[in-house]
């Protein structure tokens, strides 16, 4: 039995909710996981939604002031299904201003880390992830572009699936990058994740990418290193996965090195079609019909536009010029249209890779940095830590971060990615692995005595 | 001197292009949804009646469509764009390099047809300004022409053309029609953008025409700029507008997929234009009537159609003028009532209101006989003109009474008023002489 369903089916103390609720909110002033906490919990499993997806009535701000008070007149459809199938929404979790992080820093109050709250929770969905690694039952929507779910799952050791693109549909979701863009799930095991996966995959008539396919679960007992991508790391992070993946041939897996050609072009393919698509999403924040808005309307309309997107934060605005360039039709050719076709072919080394086993990483490349650390890295330094979550989310496989390591009181994660449509098999790969290995956790908030 | 156009016409299709709104409401902003207001998470799903529409179009205007077609975002600020970008077509539109002709047969080549969805329209009062997202989002066809377009005739003739084989696919774009106007009377080029409506289009060329004339044989010369028409003065003026090249960082539309045309429902054009030619050489009937009676009027042509042969054809346009004038609200009459009316006139009648209607309703047993001869009408003619022998002295001056004798006549035998005038003016030039 799964403990989703164990949960539904089992009494309450009185005041359970009330309990959970006041201490939640006591945890959140100190690490930031909350952009908001609803007033009543309703009975059912209680699950989180990052803050760039619509609740119906709940403002919803992607963590951007240019979104301040904007409250959605509709539930994406994930939320919807979630209410139709017995969750009770609990809050919208912090992150990265329109997901544009890898650390959860570019956000008004950063998300902390909840083994130490001196470390980064990761990002972009870093409060869905602390939300998942403090709340005992619970399930967080969270959001994956280029490594949003698998960076802080990492820091914050949880586990967190991005299944393939167009599982889950995108209606509702306030756009980063469309094409790469992918609504996942955060839980405490991959049984969870499994049994939520199940009610929000499926096509969606609001969502012309959303796919209509069997998801399936096929296992060639393979495991496949891309072996530049092992190198120039972290070298105790490098020790401590190999150390892993003895453990896992021991589990009755052939473990193969692979070198792949273009993966050096993974990082600048992804960060061209992020930004591009990223600028002409952002385009819409002209201040005129929700958000944030200069209040004098007699200046002419470029100047009130220039005024409200003033709001953006820097990244967001790193990312709009950058962006802008980069499609224009000067330079297209060198950049927007070369990394689309760079995108096709990871895609097709990356199946030749898959079409023979799972391919597994470390899912950072450095340890869970201090946010300090952090605070002090360049936009370059920061692009370059989503190395091992970017070729997956570029190419929109199916890949799954969970800890297999605790170091100094922190945990070390794990990345499976398996073939478009193959979600389940990661899924079960990583239920195979919690078998043997118990995540650990400081908060139990809204365990049941 | 050249001229090309880019004309702007919306769809007939309940919905807009990308939402389940409605394509029209009275109210302001009560057919507005998340996604023609560009709200935040919201996501376009495309109208494929109105891509049907469209590929229909690009056929008809016998333009190559490409088996799939795409969509891309066009990015720029204004207050009537509720995304900051528009979803429009470029690298795969739905139809390129097709041609339309005129009259004569002189071709004129079509460059692009693509879709694209409207802004919302703005209402500019004195002191601010209001924005009614109701148009936002409707289905548009923009179709861009090559600049094979010559002198004022041309102009209007391709319009003619146009809208005649644009009614035959359903789409009646009098109302809504668009268009910027490219001309060059040296090689400047000059783009007039906005003009809404055909008489606007063409009062726009004719004042740019003689403007840019001055302009050359003053020497003033004439500089490449945009302006727009202003209806008030039937003249053109500069826009605020920059001249450069506008940059619209175009990228694919990625919330949006890849579209077979093929499963598109093929609608056979109708070249009215060319069929009146034919009918007009064949029935030996003026082609001008013919043109005016089918290149607007679906019900005309199938009556037409369905007659072929079987009556005199000027019968048959007399037939059909007559039952358009008096069977209002049926979209379509009876080839059997259209013969019957067709045989009366035929005979040298000209049926009633009461006598049509009477047909048409089935109820035309006692309808047979023959018409009055031409002595017969003589006879009356005369009659009449002896009792108003006095006012009829003046009778170019007095139509009335002329009238008056023609009516009378033509209640009497259900004449043709045609036949009766010819006649009248007969007998009476004959007293005159």
């Amino acid at each position: 039995m799964n403990s989703i369903k164990e949960f539904m089916a089992c009494d309450k103390p009185d005041g359970y909710a009330e309990k959970l609720l006041s201490e939640l909110r006591k945890a959140n002033e100190r690490l930031n996981a909350f952009n908001n906490i609803t007033e009543h919990l309703a009975d059912g499993m209680p699950f989180s939604v990052k803050d760039n997806i619509c609740v119906k009535g709940v403002e919803t701000t992607a963590s951007s002031k240019i979104l301040k008070g904007y409250i959605p007149a509709f539930n994406a459809t994930a939320v919807q299904r979630m209410l139709d199938n017995g969750f009770s929404f609990l809050g919208k979790t912090n992150m990265d201003e329109f997901g544009f992080g890898s650390f959860g820093i570019n956000s008004e109050n950063p998300a902390r880390n909840p083994f130490d709250e001196s470390y980064a929770a990761g990002g972009s969905s870093s409060g869905a992830a602390v939300a998942t690694s403090i709340l005992k039952h619970h399930v967080a929507i969270a959001e994956s572009t280029g490594g949003s779910i698998s960076a802080p799952a990492a820091f914050c050791g949880v586990v967190g699936f991005t299944p393939t693109y167009g599982a889950i549909s995108r209606y509702g979701l306030i756009d980063y990058a469309n094409s790469l863009d992918k609504i996942g799930i955060m839980a405490r095991s991959a049984s969870d994740i499994k049994y939520v996966f199940g009610i929000l995959n499926g096509p969606d008539a609001k969502d012309t990418t959303s796919l209509d396919i069997k998801y399936k679960s096929e296992n060639k007992k393979s495991i496949i290193l891309i072996d530049q991508l092992i190198k120039n790391i972290d070298k105790d992070v490098e020790s401590n996965f190999m150390g892993f993946v003895d453990r896992i041939e021991g589990m009755g897996y052939v473990i193969k090195h692979r070198s792949m050609p273009f993966i050096d072009k993974a990082i600048p393919s992804y960060y061209i079609i992020a930004m591009a698509e990223a600028s002409t999403n952002l385009a819409k924040y002209t201040g005129f019909k929700y958000g944030f808005k200069n209040e004098d309307f007699t200046s002419n309309y470029n100047k009130f536009f220039t005024d409200a997107r003033s709001a953006f934060g820097t990244e967001a605005k790193r990312r709009i010029v950058l962006g802008t360039f980069v499609r224009s039709a000067s330079v297209k050719d060198r950049y927007y249209s070369q990394a689309l076709k760079l995108r096709a072919l990871l895609l097709q080394e990356l199946n030749k890779l898959l079409s023979e086993g799972f391919i597994l990483s470390p899912t950072m490349p450095i340890k869970v940095p201090k946010l300090e650390d952090v605070k002090k890295l360049s936009a370059l330094e920061n692009y370059k830590m989503d190395v091992m979550t970017i070729p997956p989310n570029l190419c929109g496989l199916p890949h799954i971060s969970f800890p297999y390591a605790y170091k100094n009181g922190m945990p070390l994660a794990a990345q499976l990615t398996t073939s478009h449509g193959n979600d389940n098999a990661a899924l079960d790969f990583v239920q195979e692995w919690e078998r043997s290995f118990k995540y650990k956790f400081k908060y139990n908030i809204g365990e049941l005595r | 001197m050249k001229i090309g156009l880019e004309v702007h016409v919306s769809l007939p299709t309940e919905s807009k292009l990308f939402c389940s709104c409605r394509t029209y409401a009275e109210e302001p902003n009560t057919a507005i949804c998340p996604v023609c207001t560009g709200m935040p998470g919201s996501k376009p799903v495309l109208n494929e009646r109105a891509l049907s529409i469209a590929v229909n179009i690009a056929r008809a205007l016998m333009c190559k469509v490409p088996t799939a077609t795409s969509f891309v975002r066009k990015v720029y600020f204004y207050p009537d764009l509720p995304k900051s970008f528009q979803i429009t077509q470029k690298d795969g539109p739905v139809g390129v390099d097709g041609k339309l002709f005129l009259e004569d047969g002189k071709e004129i080549r079509i460059r692009r047809i693509q879709l694209e969805e409207d802004p919302a329209k703005i209402l500019r009062q004195d002191d601010y300004t209001l924005i009614d997202f109701n148009r936002s989002g409707t289905p548009l066809v923009e179709i861009v022409t090559e600049p094979d377009i010559l002198n004022e005739k041309e102009l209007r003739e391709f319009m003619t053309e146009l809208k005649s084989i644009l009614y035959y696919l359903g789409v009646d774009i009098d109302r809504e029609l668009k268009a910027d106007l490219n001309i060059s009377l040296s090689d400047v080029r000059v783009e007039v953008k906005n003009i809404t409506g055909t008489k606007n289009l063409l009062d726009a060329a004719k004042y740019e025409i003689e403007r840019q004339e001055k302009a050359i044989k003053s020497k003033q010369g004439i500089i490449h700029e945009t302006r727009s028409y202003i209806e008030k003065e039937m003249s053109t003026a500069p826009s605020r507008e920059k001249e450069s090249d506008e940059e619209y960082g175009f990228i694919f539309e990625p919330d949006l997929t890849i579209y077979s045309t093929k499963r598109t429902n093929p609608v056979k054009a109708v070249y009215a234009s060319k069929l009146a030619k034919e009918y007009a050489n064949k029935y030996k009937v003026k082609e001008a009537a013919m043109r005016e009676l089918i290149l607007f009027n679906r019900d005309a042509l199938a009556l037409i159609e369905s007659s072929k042969g079987k009556y005199d054809m000027k019968a048959i346009i007399t037939a059909i003028e007559l039952l358009q004038r008096y069977v209002k609200g049926k979209s379509r009459t009876s080839s059997e009532t259209l013969g019957k009316v067709a045989s009366l006139v035929e005979k040298g009648m000209y049926p009633d209101k009461e006598t049509i209607l009477q047909i048409e309703a089935g109820k035309d047993t006692n309808l047979g006989g023959n018409a009055a001869s031409t002595a017969e009408i003589d006879k009356e003619i005369k009659q009449l003109i002896k009792e108003n022998s006095a006012l009829l002295k003046e009778y170019k001056k007095n139509t009335k009474v002329f009238n008056f004798i023609v009516g009378s006549v033509m209640k009497k035998y259900k004449a043709n008023p045609r036949l009766v005038s010819e006649r009248l003016e007969k007998i009476l030039s004959s007293f005159r002489q």
